[in-house]
């Protein structure tokens, strides 16, 4: 079926709206009562615009986009990979360590031979670090490499 | 002449060498966001936010920087719409049509320079232009009560897609989901914890720069790491400069018809500079018509489009600047900075942060003139750096992102944060959901609740408030115009633009 990107992207908004809708209901009234816009009711509109919103995506869904498979998507998910790691490890392992791993894989996962790739990190890492340790005085982690 | 002695004033700001000097840096770095394929001009101003605010600068440092790094992204534009026929942002489609056919020929020396003073005569006719007009329009808005401003965020949303936009709903949709990340965190009114499920980090709500950084710049990794275009151009040769004076001066009024027209496609709302210079371009060949060579590498063809792209990016400060409401990406995140500096925007700034707003103004002026300088001598470097393949430049780009959100609170929390808005962008950006929207749902969510709020307390909790005086009314007629003339006449000139370019126009 054509259009199903923009269906099951409808869908999952309507979700949320309603979701999103359902809680605003929720939240006890403030004390003293309101003068006007209680606390769900901007909320509500809201709730109420994507619904519409949705809906409408559901009943005229624009053409599909083309998605990556198989090989690519393996890469994307990849890069998605390496960035949640770049923020788990940056502060234990330090950031030059975790930075030259981090932009010299991606490098490497974007075309550039392994060696280059991960010197491109290195530098950057080293130049970025003494710039922001030494020359602008704000503290980047230096974890493993720190010297007391 | 009271906004002569506010703009000595401004000058006065902008010529200390502290702030000469972030001019120049922006500038610099600006031409070089401008020109590199794959940092747009919305995602490299995005990128300095953090910088900017973890390094302290103070408040008119700051917005002299990104607005110098915001004037240099749209010369930049040109160089690789020139050389290789691929533009480095949106405006600067039309420019490769007759740029591209100069350099061809040979004559990319000429194209690059005459370009860059056509950009320059732009920027010119554009800040002259908000220097008149902005005052005027600041003193105007000073009239607007919260249901005229509440009726103009909806405006400001309504014809945020532009005329040439696709689809309306996608844009509403933006809108509303932006709107809805701006409400998670304690409401400021009532003091209900909303959507904050407990999580001690989204009490003070989710900070927009760090969705900016995310939706932007790691979206956009993501989109190269897609495509797999990560190797970069071969260098090219730009020749011998070889203008004659002659040919200078036979430009002048294409210049003044370019800036002109690209100024007040940047005032009005869902115009924005790549009208401007497409509205630049067409006239242009329709007033010289078949005494041009259109397409072929017609000098005025490089002229008008960089005219117009210039005087629009001055002409779409002034709605920010004068109304808080942003009509573009980039001017969207320069308001983002004037929010987390904690200035409110809009027609009170021009009185109590006349400092900043002249400041700003006259750093765009230096900024020009800086540019021109750094174009003209120094493109051969420019031109060096564009060779850069992006599978090290956008790593690197990313490794920044990263270091400037971390920089904001010490805490990687934001940078998983951050992350997500990047999964998140660029499956919007698949779907053809746009980003600005989103963006600019996230900044001015907050202040449209506050207006509601306010509106409706001194109405006693009547809506019909909201459109209870003209101008209201006629902020929602304009509105309810913007999203449905998309659907009339958007597919009309949607064609014409593709018609005039051989390829589909580059999303951002």
């Amino acid at each position: 079926m054509s259009g199903l990107n923009d269906r099951i992207l409808g869908l999952g908004l309507l979700v949320l709206a309603v979701a999103y809708g359902w809680v605003a209901q929720q939240w006890p009234e403030p004390f003293g009562g309101t003068e006007g816009l209680g606390p769900e009711t901007f909320p509500t509109i809201l709730s109420v615009v994507l619904i519409i919103g949705s809906l409408y995506l559901m009943v005229k869904p624009d053409p599909d986009a083309q998605w990556p498979w198989g090989k690519t998507a393996i890469e994307l998910l990849v890069a998605v990979i390496v960035l949640v790691i770049y923020a788990v490890i940056l502060e234990p392992l330090g950031f030059v360590i975790s930075t030259t791993l981090v932009v010299g894989t991606l490098s490497w996962r974007m075309g550039a031979s392994p060696g280059k790739a991960f010197l491109t990190g290195l530098i950057s890492a080293v130049v970025v670090f003494g710039l922001f340790n030494y020359g602008l005085s704000l503290s980047l982690p230096a974890g493993l490499l720190e010297i007391n | 002449m009271e906004t002569l002695g506010f703009l000595i004033d401004g000058f006065a700001v902008a010529l200390t060498p502290y702030n000469l000097m972030f001019a120049l840096f922006g500038a610099f770095i600006g031409t070089l966001i401008g020109c590199l394929p794959g940092l747009g001009p919305a995602n490299g101003v995005a990128i300095l936010i953090p910088l900017a605010f973890s390094l302290g600068l103070p408040p008119e440092t700051s917005m002299i920087l990104l607005t110098s790094v915001y004037a240099g992204a749209m010369y930049g534009g040109r160089i690789s719409s020139i050389l290789l026929n691929i533009p480095g942002d949106e405006p600067a489609m039309m420019t490769c049509l007759d740029g591209y056919p100069m350099a061809q020929k040979g004559r990319a020396a000429d194209a690059l320079a005459i370009s860059a003073i056509a950009s320059f005569s732009g920027g010119l006719i554009g800040t002259i232009g908000l220097i008149m007009l902005a005052p005027v329009l600041a003193k105007f808005a000073l009239t607007f009560g919260p249901a005229e401003y509440f009726a103009l965020f909806i405006l400001a949303f309504a014809t945020l897609g532009g005329i040439t936009g696709k689809n309306p709903m996608k844009t509403v949709i933006a809108a509303s989901l932006g709107i809805m990340i701006s409400t998670v965190g304690i409401d400021i009114s009532t003091g209900t914890q909303r959507y904050t499920f407990g999580v001690l980090e989204l009490y003070e709500g989710i900070d927009f720069i760090l969705a900016i950084v995310g939706l932007f710049a790691i979206s956009e990794l993501l989109f190269f790491v897609e495509s797999r275009i990560g190797s970069g151009h071969k260098k090219v040769n730009v020749g011998k400069l070889t203008l004659t004076f002659k040919e200078l001066i036979s430009t002048i009024p294409t210049q003044l018809r370019g800036g002109i027209l690209g100024f007040i496609a940047g005032v009005l709302p869902g115009a924005g500079a790549s009208l401007g210079s497409f509205i630049s371009y067409t006239l242009e060949k329709r007033v010289i018509g078949k005494r041009g060579s259109f397409g072929e590498g017609d000098i005025r063809g490089v002229v008008a489009p960089e005219a117009g792209n210039n005087g629009a990016a001055s002409g779409a400060l002034v709605p920010m600047l004068t109304l808080g409401v942003p009509g573009s990406g980039t001017t969207a995140v320069l308001l983002a900075m004037l929010i987390s500096l904690n200035i409110t925007p809009g027609p009170l700034m021009f009185t109590q942060n006349a400092d900043i707003v002249w400041g700003v103004i006259a750093a765009l002026l230096i900024g020009n003139v800086l540019l021109l300088l750094l174009n003209i001598p120094m493109i051969g470097v420019f031109v060096k750096l564009l060779s850069i393949p992006p599978m090290f430049l956008l790593p690197i780009v990313t490794m920044v992102a990263f270091v400037g959100i971390y920089s904001i609170s010490n805490s990687t929390f934001d940078l998983y944060f951050m992350v997500a808005f990047g999964v998140a962008g660029y499956f919007l950006r698949k779907l053809e959901i746009p980003l600005v929207p989103i963006i600019l749902g996230l900044l001015l969510g907050p202040e449209m609740e506050k207006n509601l709020g306010h509106a409706l307390i001194l109405s006693d909790g009547d809506w019909s408030t909201l459109w209870g005086s003209p101008l209201a009314l006629g902020l929602w007629a304009v509105a309810g115009l913007g999203l449905a003339l998309p659907v009339i006449v958007g597919p009309l000139l949607r064609r014409r633009m593709r018609s005039a370019l051989k390829e589909g126009p580059i999303s951002d």
